[in-house]
């Protein structure tokens, strides 16, 4: 029931009145399906057996004005009935879309796109359906068969009592089917989410697949899925045809119990066959609802197992959000200071007691082994995580006192893995500051070194990019991203590996650039580059998650440790190399 | 190349005709027996079911004006058996059809994802992949009811009408005429909602895909959103998406329902007609009442029918909006397949020669001209250029991921790329490309995709032999660690050494790295090459890199400029040459560095 009531909480007082009308129209009209048998019944006896023609053209006009009217308030009921649910169900969407966007990334770990997209698509539509048509359906064959029992019950109680005597096997069969098809509903969801997974990660990764010529495989798998949801359902299916003959029986029961029964109590002097005839015309009136209930159990029980899902995601909070005691900062400076941070993921150590300050305006290089926690400063800084100790500061106050808004609007970053959404180019540069004008965007492309690429582009700023940027090259990509950072002119810029697909001119035309921007900003530089980080005012150098050296270009080149290796390595030099000539390279 | 964004309307290339349901009926033709099978079945059912009224009429003229009780007991036995029967037959046929449907979506959805993976990376780079997903998906399950049942249950709507038919006529033809008379009226009608209904679905489906497209971009560039602080921007653009949906919806679902309520209407009407005509027109005299009251059953006999015809007839208006997609991306053309006999490209040497090839992405602007070398079996090279001068387009061109625009590529001196299988080609290639593509699951999964009947004891030698062991049995479940495809759970030059990994576990005569170490470490680099020299031995390379250790431990190298090789050469040579490559290897070195290196 708690499905239910969080669906009636999610829907505004307008949209309840609405449902609630639609929901009495749909009563209303479902019992004056009586009225046209009963006015027929009228029109037989008063004229054609009578032969008297005067109340025919009333009677005629009767029927047509009550069946007219019944099916307009039958049409506007099921529009109304949209109408709320439509406002519900976009609301749902709504709601869930912000609830994911605020999410942290945590979240985003754990759940795969392909389930996320069953959730807001394939869950939410049966949540759609329950309650466009579920509901008013449930409430019709309630209403038929309860209406047309206390019918029943006037005329003859002996009579209804037997017709009545299989609704407890109904509700038996019903109840213990329901409870047995449910493992069965969320199993045949899960493989719909599964399935829509791999479809997702093979469209996703269709590169990879062609590289390893794979689509044999990639089919052979997506086959498993396909397979397995067709079986789960055909397992549904044959659950169902294993009640739905009981169902049916018991339904015709009905009918046959009416007939015979009622025939033998006409023999026995105990009906009427007058009242034996409304039985029997009205036995549908039964044993339709009853047909129902079956189909509508199933379509309950998946309402359930998918409104779970849907709920799940609805419910889930991030940790990661604004304190209620957050301090205002409107005009974010830049100062940067770790101290003692540590941080692990799911048990294994990324950063351990790492402590740096970087001043207003003054360059920070990050330079270390793969894996060794560099992008993880900068999830830290920006608080896509929290850490589990130490403090990170931002203008000499906590991260977590920030507001997140103002927090990661002063921060620019150009990530190391270039994800641009299907807009244009000029769209995506905008993406954090939309009032930019055109000659903005092209300003900072200019400095990305961007807009010679792009003016060659046949429909220039305008060209749309294909998500994940698939169609640019590495380099060009890497070169939007840097433009889209520059573009929120941020307090704080950080450059995450952002040239390593970029030729060194390019790169130097980068730095040079860099240094000229005209805003002023704390620039956090990593690279696996020292020709990135040399001109920094203050390198560290990450392993294992600790800082293990730190210092200006030439105090780690006269350290001679991993960064000296690295340079080395990278001009050549032999490591051991310890001549004047490679110093004075080193110190330039 | 025209592309679509996540709020574009996608215009449909292949509008619906015929010939869509003659390429649906592919898929019904299939399970034809099992479908006359269960159509036999419901005529069964429905004609046992005939028998039902006639023991009422027996036992309400017979057994009870008689009173005779074991009459009765037996005509309630017949009656059970006819139920009986019934109940069994579409039992069974409910089982078949589920069968069919079932597998109509199976074989659609089938031959649906087997047609993408033969799509080109055009067709991937030109859409947003919520769009394609929604047809594999949502699009299939929707168009099978009407694929299996609604065909089924037309025919025997026409069926029944056709019995209807007989039995109006032969109880008064003029009256029958009457009731017939609102069948234009209708089909008038249909016929006006048909062309808005249509557009109606066709718009419904259309801010559908928007809608899951911009979703699924949403949830995989979530990270960027949040460090953009975007969320507000992100929502007011959904919301937007979202509205279109429901409006799109609401304005479908009118014009839909009207379908039924002009049908229910008709009948009301046709009924009230033929009991004026009736009685006032021909009079008690020429028309019984017993027929009149026959021929008033009778209207809705014939009337429920055509409503129920009427609403599959809706149902299937509304999914052919989908099956259009569904068909538009089956005929989307396959650019790179299999030439017409194509032979299996034997075990391979990995000698590669451009023969003049010519390439271009669109018409009239070329990338590469007249590109023409020769590789050696185990040569390893670097091409290096500036960014955008057609490196990746040549180690493309090489896999086949493209056509040539002319020229060719010749393998081992006598195979012809374009005239072999691409199965046996790109297996005999290993390629790594710039965005390392980590897929749900195990680490050791994501490693075996390279060779799938890998042992784990080579899938770890693939990730000792990259310096990726160290830090994969350092997570918490080593090997088995799950990652998820976009998971931050592994640094960009982790997901880099993975594939890597991976790559190198393909065990391919032609290697291709494309940008794939640029997230790692200098000093890791040198030790992953380390690690593979001895794997190296013996096979082709081709190696885009801006790193200057990686290019120098080449055997030759191209400098790629100006649609073609502009120099070629060793390290050594082209340094000699103080040309492009010279430029461009001292742009990297501190000046006084230059004068130790040249000499």
């Amino acid at each position: 029931m708690f499905r239910i009531r969080w669906l009636w909480q999610n829907t505004d007082k307008k949209s309840r009145a609405m449902f609630v009308i639609a929901m009495v129209i749909s009563a209303v009209t479902s019992v004056a399906l009586l009225i046209n048998p009963f006015l027929t019944s009228i029109l037989i006896d008063e004229v054609i057996v009578a032969k008297n023609t005067k109340p025919l053209i009333p009677l005629l006009l009767g029927i047509l004005t009550a069946q007219a009217l019944r099916l307009l308030l039958r049409y506007v009921m099921v529009i109304m009935l949209e109408n709320s649910t439509q406002k519900t169900f976009t609301g749902l969407r709504y709601r869930l879309f912000t609830t994911l966007q605020y999410q942290e990334i945590r979240f985003f770990d754990t759940y795969r796109t392909g389930d996320l997209m069953t959730r807001l698509t394939g869950d939410l539509e049966w949540c759609r359906h329950f309650m466009s048509f579920v509901s008013y359906t449930v409430l019709d064959s309630v209403l038929m068969f309860s209406s047309t029992l206390v019918f029943f019950l006037m005329i003859s109680w002996k009579l209804t009592l037997a017709v009545a005597a299989v609704t407890p096997f109904l509700l038996y069969i019903t109840h213990r089917y329901s409870k047995t098809i449910r493992p069965y509903f969320i199993a045949m969801r899960e493989r719909l989410s599964e399935m829509n997974t791999a479809a997702q990660e093979n469209i996703a990764g269709n590169r990879v697949v062609k590289a390893f010529a794979r689509e044999a495989y990639e089919c052979g798998r997506f086959d498993e899925k396909n397979n397995s949801f067709r079986s789960t359902n055909l397992e549904i299916n044959k659950m169902w045809l294993k009640v739905f003959p009981a169902i049916e029986a018991l339904a015709n029961f009905m009918t046959l119990a009416t007939v015979f029964l009622g025939g033998f109590f006409i023999i026995q002097k105990q009906i009427t066959p007058g009242e034996l005839a409304i039985f029997t015309s009205l036995s549908w009136a039964l044993s339709n609802p009853m047909r129902n209930l079956g189909v509508l159990i199933n379509d309950i029980q998946r309402f359930f197992s998918s409104a779970n899902k849907v709920i799940e995601i609805f419910y889930s909070r991030p940790l990661i959000v604004d304190r209620e005691d957050a301090v205002d900062h409107p005009n974010p400076k830049g100062h940067i200071e770790f101290r003692n941070v540590s941080f692990s993921f799911r048990n294994t150590k990324v950063l351990e007691d790492v402590s740096f300050e970087v001043r207003e305006g003054e360059t920070l290089g990050i330079i270390g082994p793969t894996g060794s926690g560099k992008t993880t400063i900068v999830n830290l800084l920006a608080r896509l995580y929290d850490v589990n100790s130490g403090e990170v500061l931002l203008d000499g106050c906590n991260v977590k006192m920030w507001k997140l808004q103002q927090l990661r609007s002063a921060i620019g970053a150009a990530t190391q893995e270039v994800f641009l959404f299907s807009d244009t180019i000029d769209g995506n540069i905008a993406f954090g500051d939309q009032s930019l004008t055109e000659d903005e965007v092209r300003d900072f492309a200019r400095r990305a070194a961007a807009d010679g690429f792009i003016g060659r582009m046949p429909e220039g700023y305008q060209t749309i990019v294909g998500e994940r940027g698939v169609g640019l090259s590495g380099g060009q990509k890497q070169r939007i991203a840097l433009a889209r950072a520059l573009a929120v002119r941020p307090a704080v810029l950080v450059l995450d590996d952002t040239t390593s697909a970029l030729d060194m001119e390019t790169e130097k035309y980068i730095q040079e650039q860099l240094a000229a921007l005209p805003f002023k900003c704390t620039k956090i530089i990593i690279s696996q580059r020292v020709s990135s980080v040399k001109d920094a005012d203050q390198i560290i150098v990450l392993q294992n998650g600790r800082i293990a050296e730190r210092g200006s270009h030439q105090e780690l080149i006269r350290q001679r440790g991993y960064y000296w290796e690295t340079f080395a390595l990278q001009n050549d030099i032999p490591a051991d190399f310890n001549s004047a000539a490679g110093l004075r390279a080193g110190v330039r | 190349m025209a592309r679509n964004k996540f709020d574009v309307d996608e215009v449909l290339e292949s509008p619906f005709s015929f010939a869509h349901l003659k390429r649906a009926a592919v898929y019904i033709r299939r399970h034809r027996l099992k479908m006359l099978f269960a159509l036999l079945l419901s005529v069964f059912a429905s004609v046992a079911g005939l028998f039902g009224p006639k023991i009422m009429e027996w036992t309400f003229d017979i057994a009870i004006p008689k009173g005779d009780i074991s009459l009765l007991l037996w005509l309630a036995l017949a009656y059970t058996a006819i139920i009986a029967i019934g109940i069994l037959f579409t039992t069974a046929r409910s089982r078949i059809m589920a069968y069919v449907s079932q597998s109509i979506i199976y074989e659609i959805r089938r031959d649906l994802f087997a047609h993408l993976q033969k799509l080109p990376f055009s067709y991937y780079d030109s859409r947003p992949a919520g769009k394609i997903l929604v047809r594999v998906i949502n699009y299939v399950n929707s168009v099978a009811d009407m694929l299996s049942n609604g065909i089924i249950n037309s025919i025997l709507e026409f069926i029944n009408l056709a019995v209807i038919l007989v039995f109006m006529f032969t109880t008064s033809v003029t009256l029958s005429w009457i009731i017939l008379a609102g069948l234009p009226v209708f089909i008038a009608v249909l016929l006006i909602i048909k062309p808005r209904q249509r557009r109606a679905w066709q718009v419904q489906s259309n801010k559908n895909s928007n809608f899951n497209a911009y979703l699924a971009e949403s949830i995989d560039g979530v990270r960027v959103t949040q460090l953009f602080a975007r969320q507000e921007v992100n929502i007011s653009i959904m919301r937007r998406l979202i509205d279109a949906c429901k409006k799109a919806w609401l304005t479908a679902i009118k014009i839909s329902n009207c379908v039924w309520l002009s049908a229910e209407l008709i009948t009301a009407l046709v009924f009230v007609l033929m009991y004026i005509a009736g009685v006032y027109w021909l009079g008690g005299a020429i028309v019984s009442f017993g027929v009149i009251i026959a021929m008033g059953q009778y209207v809705s006999r014939f009337w429920q029918p055509i409503i129920n015809l009427a609403n599959i007839y809706n149902m299937f208006i509304n999914n052919v909006a989908y099956l259009e997609r569904i068909f538009e991306t089956m005929d989307e053309p396959v650019v790179v397949d299999d030439a017409p006999g194509a032979a299996e490209l034997p075990t391979i040497k990995g000698d590669v020669e451009f023969k003049n090839v010519t390439f271009d992405y669109e018409p009239g602007i070329n990338v590469l001209e007249n590109m023409s070398f020769s590789v050696n079996a185990g040569q390893s090279i670097a091409l290096v250029g500036p960014t955008g001068a057609g490196k990746t387009t040549i180690v493309n061109l090489i896999s086949r991921f493209y056509n040539l625009t002319g020229g060719e590529i010749v393998i081992d001196g006598e195979y012809d790329i374009s005239k072999v299988t691409l199965h046996s080609l790109r297996s005999q290639m290993g390629i790594m490309l710039q965005d390392s593509f980590i897929f749900s699951g195990t680490i050791m999964d994501n490693i075996r995709y390279g060779r799938l009947d890998a042992t784990d004891e080579e899938v770890i030698e693939a990730a000792k032999a990259v310096r990726a062991h160290e830090f994969i049995v350092e997570m918490e479940n080593g090997y088995y660690t799950e990652v998820k495809e976009r998971g931050s759970r592994l640094s960009a030059g982790q997901k880099q050494l993975i594939s890597f990994a991976r790559t190198l576990l393909a065990d391919p005569k032609i290697l291709i790295l494309d940008e794939a170490t640029s997230s790692i470490d200098t000093k890791t680099e040198r030790l992953v090459q380390d690690g593979i020299r001895a794997m190296l031995r013996g096979r082709t390379s081709f190696i885009i890199a801006h790193r200057l250790s990686t290019i120098k431990s080449c055997d030759r190298i191209f400098y790629i400029a100006d649609k073609g090789i502009a120099e070629a050469g060793t390290h050594d040579e082209l340094i000699k040459k103080r040309g492009l490559y010279y430029k461009l290897y001292t742009a990297q070195l501190p000046e006084a560095e230059t004068s130790v290196i040249g000499n």
